[in-house]
């Protein structure tokens, strides 16, 4: 086996089979499964599931008619009048309820009573949908639904040539949980390559590996086997998702419409491998600077802030996808992966910023692989010594 | 052919000049002694051999030509600084490094299984190698040297951290590589072990060959140098004489370049408190070789 895959299987046998990454890689997604699952429960338990009243003074409400709808998720309940719905809401029977008047709909004026706090936009909708239900009962069944359904809009962005539906819903949401997904992995494995550096360093193999290999196969071979390690875990938490989903379309009806976003996937996977080319580059150069571990993970941690600087700016981000700001971040190196993904969430992002940006990466990627294996290969004999700046300079300027 | 042909090789850094003027050449079958105080420029020499560094001047040959990596392998290294993959297991490590030398792994497991055996270190090939003691460690890195049947074996201080049996196993060891054919060249400073292995050495001081040749011809060169003296009286403090050792009543005195022995006998002769029973001259050991030259030098 070629030496450079020999190395990359080494690497990502050793990297994988430490207990550290074992726990890293199935604690995320069980945190992660354990925190949704509480706020549903929480959410769940602390919602108010009493009956919604309402008086109707026009005597054109039909209850059956809401009885009969198939997505019908709260109780309405009819009242005489409005000393017997205010005794059940005092009582606790209701959460709150609505006073039709016998000129109805002419205004369209209801009245809405409750204590302490009115109910949530989905009783309202709720409420809505029966008033409609009613007045139109007497259209056909199939143009009822549509009226209330609403007009399906299809919005169509003619700078990317991307639709958004009320379909697509999920491929909205999905970058955003796949941003936070791909950032986890990225610094682990951004953490992994300083370590496996500073571990050539603090073992002193490199005298031994250099007369075996050369730094480019040593190099290579390891960031290789890291992006493996890197992508195990992609795997790992995006079938974690994937089953996440699948387990929970029964219950939410934006799910049972959802389509994969193929062309999101295929950009972030464009984006990945050169985003992590770059954080591969970086973090190899600054562990043959600094002399041991703890000083590479101190210097690194302020270099893995220019990679997630988009996720403290989100909220400018996500106010305008199309800032001067965001369009900055999505052509500076270190900040374009997350900031493609959010935008790409949000809206789209012009074609010539997302074809600009991925140039740029790719270049940056490359030089700074090149300025590590230079560094690297000096840096490496400097034994529990700091390489200093002049000498890093050196070594990039000779042959 | 020689295995190695190094050729006024030069290396600096920066403002220091590790390395100024060094050239030897190494044959097939050869313990090649690569000698020198510290600092002298012995461990640049090897890494500049081993392309580690590129030199800034000189040519070095190594099988014939410049160093690849397919020659590469043909090389087996125990650098001065030592190093293995402390949280891995030792097998593993070894095996690794037998197959990055070009070793198929079954090949690599049953030879790791002898050398195993033989260093006695076949309990202990599933313990990480932190564990280990540091002789334990000192004897794995010598196996990865070995390994991978290497033509050419540059080690670096190899008897480092060996306890007299283990010392006596790992020169076995070498001279077996040598009966083989292998080339060898070895840097240490305990100078017994050179004489012992070593048919031919360079001393390097201050980045320069100072001293090259057979080991016989150099301590016979050298004879003049050193006298072997019993008696009574002081005989510490002798003009031209460069060190002075006492043991069971014989005084061994290594004398400085340019020292006649009649000079040094004739002025112990003429201290009337002086005895002397016995005076000849004596062939030299490498060491008071080696400090005669370096220290010589040092003091001009």
């Amino acid at each position: 086996m070629n030496n450079f895959w020999l190395v990359a299987k080494h690497e990502y046998r050793r990297m994988v089979l430490r207990r550290a990454f074992v726990l890293t890689t199935l604690l995320i997604p069980l945190g992660m499964a354990a925190v949704i699952g509480l706020a549903i429960l929480v959410g769940e338990s602390t919602a108010d599931k009493r009956p919604l009243g309402y008086v109707d003074h026009t005597h054109q409400l039909d209850p059956t008619l809401w009885q009969n709808q198939p997505d019908a998720t709260v109780e309405l309940r009819p009242f005489p009048d409005e000393a017997t719905a205010q005794a059940a809401l005092e009582n606790g029977d209701i959460q709150a309820f609505f006073v039709l008047p016998a000129t109805y709909p002419n205004p369209r004026q209801t009245d809405l009573y409750f204590m302490e706090e009115p109910p949530n936009g989905d009783i309202w909708g709720a409420f809505d949908d029966f008033v409609r239900l009613n007045y139109t009962r007497q259209l056909d069944p199939a143009l009822r639904q549509q009226l209330l359904d609403g007009p399906a809009v299809i919005v169509n962005d003619l700078d990317s040539g991307r639709t958004f539906s009320s379909a697509s819903i999920i491929n909205i949401i999905l970058p955003f949980f796949a941003t936070f997904i791909f950032f986890i992995a990225t610094m682990s494995a951004s953490g992994y390559m300083i370590q496996v550096v500073a571990d050539e360093k603090e073992n002193r193999t490199m005298e031994i590996m250099l007369t075996s290999l050369s730094p480019f196969q040593l190099i290579g071979g390891k960031t290789i086997g890291l992006l493996g390690v890197a992508l195990t875990q992609l795997g790992i938490y995006g079938l974690t998702v994937v089953v996440g989903l699948l387990a929970a379309q029964p219950f939410v009806p934006m799910l049972q419409t959802a389509v994969i976003p193929w062309a999101y996937l295929l950009i972030m996977a464009l984006f990945f491998l050169p985003a992590f080319a770059l954080i591969a580059g970086i973090m190899v150069a600054i562990g043959s600077i600094v002399p041991n571990l703890q000083q590479g993970q101190q210097v690194a941690g302020l270099l893995n802030f220019l990679f997630i600087l988009p996720i403290f700016l989100l909220a400018i981000i996500i106010e305008n996808p199309n800032a001067p700001l965001a369009v900055a971040f999505t052509l500076f190196p270190t900040t374009a992966f997350l900031t493609v993904s959010l935008r790409w969430g949000l809206g789209s992002v012009p074609l010539w910023q997302l074809g600009a940006s991925w140039v740029i990466l790719v270049i940056t990627a490359v030089f700074a692989v090149w300025v590590a294996s230079r560094i690297f290969r000096i840096g490496m004999l400097q034994y529990g010594q700091p390489l200093s700046w002049k000498t890093a300079v050196a070594a990039l300027r000779s042959s | 052919m020689h295995t190695i042909i190094v050729s006024h090789l030069a290396k600096g850094f920066g403002a220091v000049q590790a390395v100024a003027d060094v050239s030897f050449t190494v044959s097939p079958g050869e313990v090649f002694g690569l000698l020198g105080p510290n600092g002298a420029g012995k461990t640049t020499t090897l890494r500049l051999m081993m392309d580690i560094f590129k030199p800034d001047a000189g040519e070095i040959a190594i099988f014939g030509g410049d160093l690849t990596l397919d020659k590469k392998r043909r090389i087996g290294y125990l650098p001065e600084e030592r190093g293995l993959y402390k949280e891995e297991k030792l097998e593993t490590t070894l095996l690794y490094l037998a197959q990055l030398k070009g070793v198929d792994e079954k090949t690599a497991r049953q030879r790791l299984g002898e050398w195993l055996e033989r260093l006695d270190l076949a309990e202990q090939r599933q313990q990480k190698i932190q564990t280990l003691s540091k002789g334990m460690q000192q004897k794995a890195q010598i196996i990865a040297t070995l390994l991978h049947d290497p033509d050419l074996i540059i080690i670096d201080e190899p008897f480092s951290g060996l306890d007299p049996v283990n010392t006596r196993l790992v020169k076995q060891i070498f001279e077996e590589q040598r009966a083989a054919g292998k080339t060898i060249i070895m840097s240490t400073h305990q100078m017994h072990q050179v004489e012992a292995l070593c048919n031919r050495i360079v001393l390097i001081n201050r980045g320069r060959s100072v001293l090259y040749g057979l080991v016989n011809e150099i301590k016979r060169n050298f004879a003049g140098n050193a006298i072997v003296l019993e008696g009574q009286g002081d005989f510490s403090q002798v003009p031209g004489v460069l060190d002075v050792r006492h043991h069971n009543g014989t005084w061994e005195m290594g004398l400085q370049v340019g020292t006649d022995p009649q000079a040094v006998l004739q002025q112990l002769l003429a201290q009337p408190t002086n005895r002397i029973t016995r005076f000849e001259l004596a062939e030299p050991s490498l060491d008071d070789i080696f400090v005669q030259v370096v220290g010589g030098r040092s003091n001009q």
